[in-house]
Parts: C-alpha cells; sequence; structure tokens
C-alpha cells in the first residue's frame, strides 16, 4: 500500500516536472548574456531591460489585457442572459438543439471562426483593430461562458424559486436574490475560462487585428519569424510570475474565507434556514 | 448579488482605466494622428536601425509589421480595413496589385534620390515608367552547390542537374513559378511560356529530374544546405548570399540559358494614411548611405548605383550577385500570367510533385 502510494508520488513529480520544464527553461535563459537559448554565458539583466523600455511591447500587452477583461466580461454578461434563457425553455427538443449550436461553435477550429470574422468585418466595413478583437473575442467567449454557467443552473431545485415566490417575491427578486446567488460560482469561472481564452487566442486574433494594433500572441509570432530574442522570454517571465502571485493570492483568499460559510451564504441571503 | 455587480464594476473600472493607460503611452510614444508611418515588409528584410534614423531626421514614428508572402500581403491590403503606408511586394504582385487599382501613383517630383537606381531597374514590365514602385533589392534565381559533394560537376547550364551523379541530392524551393521557370528554360524557353505544348514538355522533361530530387522546401532549405544535408539546391540569390555567409564551402552560379530576375519594390497602396511621410521614407531609402547600409545588413542585391560604391569591394564586385549588363539583360521578369494561367502552372507544379 505504501509502496503503491509512493510510486504514485513519484509519477505526480514526473509529470508536473515534463509540465513546468519548458518554462523554467525558458525563464532560466531570460537571464542569459549569450543572447541564444543554447550556451549559458553569464547572468544578465538586459532583456529585462529591454522589455520595460521597450513601449510598443509594454502598450501591446496593455491592450491584450484590456481585451481579455473587457471581452470575457462582456461575454459572461451575455452568457447568463443566454442560460437563463436555454434553461426556460420547456421543451426538451429545443434546448438540446440550443445546446448543440452552442457546443458546435465550442470546437469549431478556430482559423474557421477567424476566417469567417475577417469576412463578417470587411462586409460590414468595420476598420480591423480594436473593435474587431473585442467582438470576435465577445464572440467566441459566450458558449464557454454559457457552458459553465448552465450546471449550475440546472443543478438549481426549481422549489427554491417557487419557494421564493409564494413568500411575495417579484419577479426581479427572484433573479437578484436567489437564482444569481446561486450561479455565482458557475458565473465567475466561466468569467476566468473566457478570460484565458481570450488572452491566449492566437488564431481569431491573428486574422481581425490590423492598423498597428495588436495582442501579444500575435505580436510574438510576428517577431518568432526573425527567431525569438530573449526579450520574450523576459517577458514571459514576468508574466508567468504574474499569473504565480494571482494563483496564490486567491489560494489565501479562498482559505481565508471557511468554506462552509460561502456555500450557506447564497441561502442565508433568501433567509431559508439550513 | 451585491459581489456579483461589485466585481464587474472593478473588472470594467480596471479595463478602462488600462485603455486609457495605454492611449495615453501611445500618444506619448506618437503612435497617434498623422505623425505615423505604417511599414508592411518582409521579415528581417530592413536594418532595423534605418528605421530609428528615419524617426530622428522626420519625426515620424514608424509602425513596422511583417509578412512571409506576397499572397499573405495581397489578401491584408485588399481586405482594406488596414492602413499600411508603405508596402515592399515582389514584381508580380505589383502587377496585380496594378490592375485591381490598389496603388497610389508615386509623385516623382517628391522623389529626389530616384536618379540614384540605376536605369537597367527602371521602367520594367511590371510597372512602365515606375508610375507606381521603386525598386528596393533585386536578384536572381540560380543554382547553389556544394563543391565538395558534387564531385565537380560544372553547373553553368541547367542541364547539370539532371547528372545522374546528383541522385537524391537536389533541394527545390517550393515555388510553381521557379521550378516551372527552371524547366522551361533548360528547354530554352522563356519563363513567361504559354504555350501549351511547351509547358507539357517542361513538365515531363521535370519528372525525370524526380530521381535526383531529394525535397521540396520552404525556407527552411536555408538551414538544410548550410549544414550540409544536401549538396545542391535552387535558391533565390539572397538566400544563397545567407547560406554562405553561413557554410563558406558552397557557391553559387545563375546558369548560362537563363533565369529569373525578380524585384521587390517600394508602392504606396491605395489606402494609405500618410502619402507625405510614405513619400519621404521612399526617398530615404534611396539614399545613397541608407541603401548601402540596409543591402549590408540584408544581403540582397541592391539596385542603388552610388550605394555600390559605399559597399566594400567584396560585395559590390562579387558577380554572382551583382552580375555584368550582359548576363541580367539575358534574365526575365515574370509576367503577371494571369489567374488562369497561374493556376494551370501551380496544376503542373502539383502533378511534378505528386510524380516525387
Amino acid at each position: 500500500m505504501r509502496k503503491q502510494n509512493r510510486f504514485a508520488h513519484l509519477y505526480l513529480v514526473l509529470v508536473f516536472a515534463v509540465l513546468y520544464a519548458p518554462i523554467f527553461y525558458l525563464m532560466y535563459y531570460s537571464f542569459n548574456s549569450g543572447g541564444t537559448m543554447h550556451g549559458f554565458e553569464g547572468f544578465t539583466l538586459d532583456y529585462y531591460r529591454e522589455v520595460i523600455q521597450d513601449t510598443r511591447l509594454i502598450i501591446i500587452v496593455i491592450n491584450t489585457l484590456v481585451i481579455a477583461l473587457l471581452s470575457s466580461s462582456i461575454a459572461t454578461l451575455i452568457a447568463i442572459v443566454g442560460a437563463l434563457a436555454i434553461q426556460r425553455i420547456r421543451s426538451r427538443r429545443g434546448k438540446n438543439s440550443l445546446l448543440s449550436l452552442n457546443n458546435v461553435l465550442i470546437v469549431s477550429p478556430d482559423v474557421i471562426i477567424g476566417a469567417s470574422f475577417l469576412i463578417l468585418f470587411t462586409i460590414a466595413g468595420v476598420k480591423l483593430g480594436f473593435v474587431s478583437v473585442l467582438l470576435s473575442h465577445v464572440a467566441f467567449s459566450v458558449p464557454i461562458a454559457v457552458l459553465m454557467i448552465l450546471p449550475h443552473l440546472q443543478e438549481m431545485s426549481p422549489t427554491l424559486t417557487d419557494a421564493a415566490r409564494d413568500l411575495g417575491a417579484s419577479r426581479r427578486d427572484v433573479l437578484t436574490k436567489v437564482i444569481l446567488p446561486i450561479i455565482k460560482p458557475g458565473i465567475f469561472s466561466g468569467f476566468f475560462m473566457a478570460l484565458t481564452y481570450s488572452l491566449d487566442d492566437f488564431a481569431v486574433t491573428f486574422f481581425v487585428t490590423g492598423n498597428g494594433y495588436s495582442t501579444l500572441s500575435v505580436e510574438i509570432y510576428s517577431r518568432a519569424r526573425q527567431g525569438v530574442s530573449l526579450s520574450i522570454n523576459a517577458l514571459s517571465t514576468m508574466i508567468f510570475l504574474f499569473t504565480i502571485l494571482l494563483v496564490v493570492g486567491y489560494y489565501f483568499l479562498t482559505r481565508r474565507k471557511s468554506r462552509p460559510a460561502a456555500v450557506s451564504e447564497s441561502v442565508a441571503e433568501v433567509g431559508v434556514p439550513r | 448579488m451585491k459581489q456579483l455587480v461589485n466585481t464587474f464594476l472593478a473588472i470594467f473600472i480596471v479595463a478602462f482605466a488600462l485603455m486609457y493607460l495605454g492611449s495615453w503611452m501611445n500618444k506619448s510614444e506618437g503612435y497617434s494622428g498623422g505623425n505615423t508611418l505604417t511599414i508592411y515588409n518582409w521579415g528581417d528584410y530592413i536594418e532595423p536601425e534605418l528605421l530609428k534614423e528615419f524617426q530622428e531626421e522626420t519625426g515620424i514614428t514608424v509602425i513596422y509589421q511583417t509578412f512571409d508572402s506576397n499572397e499573405a500581403m495581397l489578401t491584408k491590403v485588399e481586405q482594406g480595413g488596414t492602413t499600411f503606408d508603405v508596402v515592399i511586394p515582389s514584381d508580380y504582385a505589383i502587377a496585380k496589385m496594378r490592375e485591381e487599382k490598389l496603388l497610389l501613383p508615386l509623385d516623382h517630383s517628391k522623389l529626389s534620390n530616384l536618379g540614384n537606381i540605376d536605369p537597367r531597374f527602371m521602367d520594367l514590365s511590371f510597372d512602365p515608367g515606375n508610375e507606381f514602385s521603386v525598386p528596393y533589392f533585386w536578384g536572381t534565381v540560380g543554382i547553389i552547390y556544394n563543391p565538395g559533394l558534387t564531385e565537380g560537376i560544372d553547373f553553368s547550364s541547367w542541364d547539370s542537374l539532371w547528372d545522374s551523379r546528383l541522385k537524391n541530392k537536389i533541394l527545390l524551393v517550393d515555388g510553381a513559378r521557379e521550378v516551372m521557370g527552371m524547366a522551361l528554360n533548360s528547354l530554352h524557353y522563356s519563363v513567361n511560356d504559354q504555350n501549351e505544348q511547351h509547358l507539357q514538355q517542361a513538365l515531363s522533361k521535370l519528372n525525370t529530374l524526380s530521381p535526383n530530387v531529394k525535397a521540396i522546401v520552404g525556407d527552411e532549405i536555408k538551414m538544410l544546405l548550410a549544414n550540409e544535408e544536401a549538396a545542391v539546391g535552387i535558391v533565390w540569390s539572397g538566400d544563397a548570399s545567407e547560406i554562405m555567409d553561413e557554410n563558406d564551402k558552397l557557391d553559387y552560379v545563375v546558369p548560362e540559358e537563363g533565369s529569373n530576375k525578380w524585384f521587390d519594390n517600394m508602392v504606396i497602396p491605395r489606402t494609405a494614411a500618410n502619402v507625405e511621410g510614405a513619400h519621404q521614407f521612399i526617398n530615404f531609402m534611396l539614399r545613397p548611405d541608407v541603401a548601402a547600409k540596409n543591402a549590408d545588413y540584408v544581403g540582397y542585391s541592391s539596385p542603388n548605383l552610388p550605394a555600390l560604391a559605399l559597399l566594400p569591394e567584396e560585395t559590390s564586385g562579387d558577380t554572382r550577385f551583382y552580375p555584368p549588363a550582359e548576363l541580367t539583360d539575358r534574365l526575365e521578369v515574370y509576367d503577371n500570367l494571369g489567374k488562369k494561367m497561374l493556376a494551370h502552372y501551380n496544376e503542373l507544379f502539383l502533378k511534378f510533385k505528386m510524380h516525387k
């Protein structure tokens, strides 16, 4: 038993080593004064300085963040409405076909979505740039957020809303005080999924960027054609550390709020004793 | 509910604050308004120092974007959603853009340095009178070979490629015009030949070449040849000079039957936002010192006569890359064959590839 346990641990360590090795490899060489990814010559912070001084790169990072934050929150708001609407449909067939349409959008290749958007924007006369990127990111994020929110809606017992209506809650109250608090975890997971999708999307964004407006994934791709400079390593390291900080911060935040309270909170808000 | 509203409000506030910061940085860097110039060029095809120099001299901020094929560039320019001020396509793409009215005519009075261009490279078939374009770099298509691996074969004729000693040793660049042109040249036809019988002859001659062909590859041909993975390659002269920089054992030759000479030219697309700045940039690139610096960095042949004098003698005197007029006169520029003929070329090339 013990032996088996140790084996499992070893396996886990191996898997994580494989997953993280490329990232650490990249981080290690971001300090290489030699300028290439082979042969470590000496320690330098030059590439970090280069990134900080490269205003255009920083503007692109900001663009990427703005697009990710805006598109995922807009998409989440749309997805809440969408999920509620799907949930309301009584006929099983109608519900299933809407859900399948939603899923088709998730599995369809990014390249095709990107090309279609390019054609659409061209016909509609939308100039490529901030607006086109934002619209397309919202569009491909909505189905993901819907998929995150729906299970929470389906889990919710219909008796809860019935009880709320019986106790004299208005339609609005039922929505804001019963339904939304219960599906809150779904909303947040939908938001974060959309956020990561938007941050690293390349294929769709590649088609709809233009006029000097660019996001990080597209910029790194076009720089990579001339060989990846170590300043990209430095930038990636900085972004990686920033993500780690966020995750650690989130971990401590959720640790402080004891879990049972978080679950009963929604129920407490409606005033149902538990 | 309150938490939800607050969180999303916070996210929106952060996003708008970032957006404001971004646009403020944009302005402070001069990336907005009429003070920018967007240049669309091949990857790694300009000395980066020159962009800074231009910026200092004129106060115009340059936004530099790159493409990796004429076709990709054409798609973006045709689409019209973007405003590029200066684009640097190849000859046949310029003919196509001119046909589709995608270009603005150049104002020659604003290009005082235009006289620096070698008259041999002015007024070419794809743009008579240089109404729309100014040469940037030029070159040839030829054979690069490794004397150590080819047993002293003389490559001054295309026919040498059919030598049985070269079995499985040749790399071809993946371009229908280049490979078909090579076959047509070896039969003493023009690279622009449209005669069906001649084309079929070229195809069957190509098919007999297949035992010697190791692979048909893209940009990785440079790496493969430099690492001596193959003995012979059909490449553009610019690639050849890059390969020879990495591995000086190799040599380059333009066969005597003739070949293609190509030009990359600066043009101003119709959608340009800063036409004045675009002229300034083109004129800047035509200055001898700038052209020489650029040619030194990129390694392709400069069409700028006074610039040649500024280049080291071993570069400008190298007849492999700066061939004398009697050779260049024999070389041909690709004509725009039209959609149908080009599709036919592609189809024949595909047939050859399948045969392979």
